[in-house]
């Protein structure tokens, strides 16, 4: 790469010292079949989600403007919070708290054997790489409110599927990233515990665990970040927490209510982004 | 130093007490976490049941009569989510462009930010769920809450990008004698462009996620669907449905890294790297 | 610095379990990607020789070392080392084989964020059941032979330290001590001074030296430094292109004996200087 780059810079000083010379110009790499190519892809695919007919979505301002009339009212509620309210958030943001860093404590500690199992330094077996690795991308690929509709229906409202949602979530998020960064990462270490005549499993105990765990931690933190916003809205389809509170709140048009409990939120959310962040910053 | 047969003296270990005390209050606090959750544990032992149960029930042999009308819902689904991604792309590529340092002014700048953080700090799901009550809930006004609630994170990409492509092409141009506009089209958005294209996809590919929750909340989609089936308890349909969810949504997944993989990284390097990097010159 | 201070043979340091020959029997490598590192080389080497390996780059130096402990499996041919053959080992058995011969790497190949007594004792693990490492329990005997290993290289001090934390030379010498804590009988160096500096290489190289004059360990090193591989070693083996090209007492080896292994004229990079 480098010899080429020094190469063309000598030829193009060529070029300049003898401008008599005709110049031999390498032909002109051509990109425009392939980017008229991409934008009318682009224009396809855009055109195709307007069509009703197959499902795409109807474009109708007008309703808009109406509905808009209607609603307009609801969002002057929202900058006036009652504040009277907030006692009875309490105990359901508590709830969500809860929720979030029980789910994550669990998914933290299944997430370690899971992870060096999915990483390919910590394990050369291609089969059960894989296999954990397709598990974890299947899992990754569900929503996480529709685990908790779908978990609501199985074990019953209450806190439970919302935890069981969490924890899921999070193993996901978890082992993906993790073992990607493994993955990435540089494991010379490794070589020289398989010199020694160590086992896969001395090697990932003895250097990998120890060589990852701030990715680890950085990972378990994201997840409690992650954990708060879901576990907010868990509620919505019945899987404990806040989100219920603000279900039925909205479903009341009861806005400054609403507004009370978004604000909650938001301020949780922010604190224990603070909180993580400095966390992280701890950790070399 | 003599001869010597006595083991040798190490340095006393440091010592680990804080550690120590960090691990116990975490352990601590979550354990109170875990027993102050109103959970009934002993349900604990029944999900893995409940869930084989019912998981046979969805998957052992899935309702596929409903496959067309899934496949129907989950296209509108993918077109909310695809429409909201543009709207919010269009929306946040000015807007970050003016809270990025140096481009807008500061009384621009910081308001914008303080915006962005706020959308960003609620879920997003949230923001969509309160545009909707006040829109109506329709498919459209689904992706536009969708375009809206993304704004945050949209935006707050957006800036970052372009202030760290700013310092090294900028100044050449500048040095070449070029104007801001001329900074902007010839520094800023060849160094931009492509992570902004990576980043618009990506948000593409969270809204896929998130517009199947909007329909579970009754917007419409393939989360419409899921939501009634499994009210109705018609357990194959909703494994039915489950299926062409995964599966829909990992190979948009998989198009989509796949594109943003060309437009950040060129074709894909396949060459391993060489294990041993120094010898001789 | 290393006023090799002399000391009793007893117990005092880690002793070797006997010195072990290598003897390479008409080996070729060929890596799944076509590349074909060794071309039959045959090679015998006694116990307790010091031995130099020199190449250009990519003649396939770091090859022949990686084929005797099997990180590398042969294509053809046969290894062997002290009474064992290496190629057609597989698992438990390798495992404890690689137990007996000590590496010491380029690139340190220590765990950065792990302290220095933790990496030593990765020298451990063949002679370690799994639960042990699992639970991280160590035996008094380990713990001693990992911190003679490390006092009898001078970096007894940075035991708690995290290898992150060293220098370059230091590092280097908590993987000797590593390699040491195996209590090998023979040691395997792949260009271990390649990344120091002038006199930290000298003093590795040293220790090196010391290790095979003091417990009469077989010690096979590559180098790509012609001054380093005349000073240290007793007999250089050349490699140009994955074939064996000399054979011979080091000190001996003149410059056109490495022109010829190198195929070019030499150069200042070939020397260390200084
Ligand atoms: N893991 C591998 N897969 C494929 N080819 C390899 C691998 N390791 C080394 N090679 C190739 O085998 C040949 C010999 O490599 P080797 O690492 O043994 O050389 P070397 O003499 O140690 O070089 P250096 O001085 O650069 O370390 C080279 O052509 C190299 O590209
Ligand atoms: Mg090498």
């Amino acid at each position: 790469m480098s010899t080429r780059l020094i190469g063309a810079s000598a030829d193009s000083v060529e070029a300049a010292t003898a401008p008599l010379r005709a110049l031999d110009l390498p032909p002109r790499p051509r990109n425009r079949a392939r980017n008229g190519l991409a934008i009318a892809a682009f224009a396809l695919f855009t055109i195709a989600t307007c069509v009703p007919a197959i499902g795409g979505i109807e474009v109708d301002l007008g309703a808009l403007v109406r509905n808009w009339s209607n609603g307009s009212g609801l969002l002057v509620q929202l900058i006036q919070p009652d504040f009277s309210f907030l006692p009875r958030t309490l105990e359901p943001i508590l709830e969500t708290l809860q929720m979030a860093l029980v789910g994550a404590a669990a998914a933290a500690l299944v997430s370690v054997p899971l992870t060096l199992w999915a990483a390919a330094p910590t394990n050369p077996n291609g089969v059960t790489r894989h296999a954990v690795r397709t598990v974890i991308n299947v899992l990754r690929a569900v929503p996480d409110l529709v685990y908790a509709t779908v978990l609501v229906a199985m074990i019953g409202v209450g806190a439970l599927p919302g935890l069981v949602t969490l924890f899921l979530f999070n193993v996901g998020v978890v082992v993906k990233l993790v073992s990607e960064a493994i993955d990435s990462g540089d494991h010379a270490y490794m070589e020289a515990g398989r010199a020694a005549g160590g086992s896969q499993l001395q090697i990932n105990r003895a250097t990998a665990l120890p060589q990852s765990w701030p990715l680890f931690a950085n990972q378990w933190l994201y997840a409690l970040e992650l954990n708060v916003r879901i576990s907010a809205i868990l509620g919505i389809v019945g899987a404990g927490g806040i989100g219920r509170l603000l279900d039925e709140r909205r479903a009341f048009y009861a806005y400054d209510d609403v507004a009370i409990i978004v604000l909650e939120i938001l301020v949780v959310v922010v604190l224990i982004e603070l909180v993580s962040t400095t966390l992280r910053r701890r950790l070399v | 130093m003599n001869a010597r047969t006595a083991p040798p003296l190490p340095p006393s270990r440091p010592s680990r007490t804080a550690a120590s005390l960090w691990a116990i209050v975490v352990g601590g606090v979550v354990i109170a976490a875990t027993v102050g959750l109103r959970i009934d544990w002993s349900e604990l032992g029944d999900v893995p049941g409940d869930v084989l149960r019912y998981s046979t029930l969805m998957f052992a042999d899935p309702n596929w009569e409903r496959l067309p009308r899934a496949l129907f819902e989950m296209w509108r689904s993918i077109s909310m989510a695809w429409i909201g991604a543009i709207l919010c792309v269009i929306v946040s590529i000015p807007l970050g462009m003016l809270a990025a340092g140096n481009v807008g002014p500061s009384w621009v700048r910081l308001p914008l930010r303080v915006v962005f953080a706020i959308i960003r700090a609620v879920p997003e799901v949230i923001i969509a769920l309160l545009l909707l009550t006040v829109t109506g809930l329709t498919p459209f006004t689904g992706a536009l809450a969708l375009g809206i609630a993304g704004i945050g994170t949209q935006g707050k990409w957006v800036y970052e990008t372009i202030e760290s492509a700013q310092e090294g092409a900028s100044e050449a141009v500048r040095a070449a004698g070029g104007s801001t506009a001329e900074v902007a089209r010839w520094a800023l958005w060849p160094a931009v462009a492509p992570a902004l294209m990576s980043f618009a996809l990506y948000r593409f590919e969270i809204n896929i996620r998130t517009s199947a929750v909007l329909g579970l909340v009754g917007a419409g989609g393939v989360g419409s669907m899921l939501a009634n089936y499994t009210n109705f308890r018609e357990w194959d349909t909703v494994g039915m449905l489950l299926i062409v969810v995964v599966v829909v949504t990992m190979i948009m997944d998989a198009i989509s890294g796949a594109i943003r993989r060309r437009i950040t990284g060129g074709p894909r390097i396949t060459e391993k790297r060489s294990r041993h990097v120094v010898g001789i010159r | 610095m290393r006023s090799a201070p002399q000391r009793p043979e007893a117990e005092v340091t880690p002793s070797a379990s006997g010195s072990w020959s290598i003897r390479l029997d008409d080996v070729s490598v060929t890596y799944p990607n076509g590349t074909t590192a060794l071309r039959n080389v045959s090679l015998d080497i006694a116990p307790g020789e010091m031995v130099s390996i020199v190449g250009l780059s990519g003649s396939g130096k770091s090859t022949l070392i990686r084929t005797i402990n099997g990180l590398v499996p042969v294509t053809s041919g046969t290894v062997a080392v002290g009474p064992h053959t290496v190629n057609g080992m597989r698992g438990r058995r390798l495992r404890s084989l690689r137990g007996h011969i000590g590496m010491i790497f380029q690139g340190f190949n220590l765990a950065d964020r792990t302290d220095v007594y933790r990496n030593v004792l990765v020298g451990r693990f063949a002679h370690t059941p799994i639960y042990r490492s699992l639970l991280g329990i160590t035996t008094a005997h380990d713990r001693e032979l990992a911190l003679r290993s490390l006092d009898s290289v001078g970096i007894l001090d940075k035991v708690w330290t995290r290898a992150g934390q060293l220098s370059g030379g230091q590092k280097q010498r908590v993987a000797i001590a590593r390699a040491l804590t195996q209590e090998p009988s023979v040691m395997l160096a792949d260009e271990p001074v390649a990344s120091l500096d002038p006199p930290t290489a000298h003093a590795v190289m040293n220790d090196l030296r010391r290790v095979n004059a003091e417990k009469g360990l077989t010690v096979l090193v590559n180098i790509h430094l012609m001054d380093l591989a005349r000073m240290y070693t007793t007999r250089m083996i050349g490699l140009r292109d994955g074939r064996l090209v000399y054979d011979g007492p080091a000190a001996e080896a003149a410059e056109s004996d490495f022109e010829q292994i190198y195929g070019r004229p030499i150069q200042p990079d070939d020397r260390l200087g200084s």
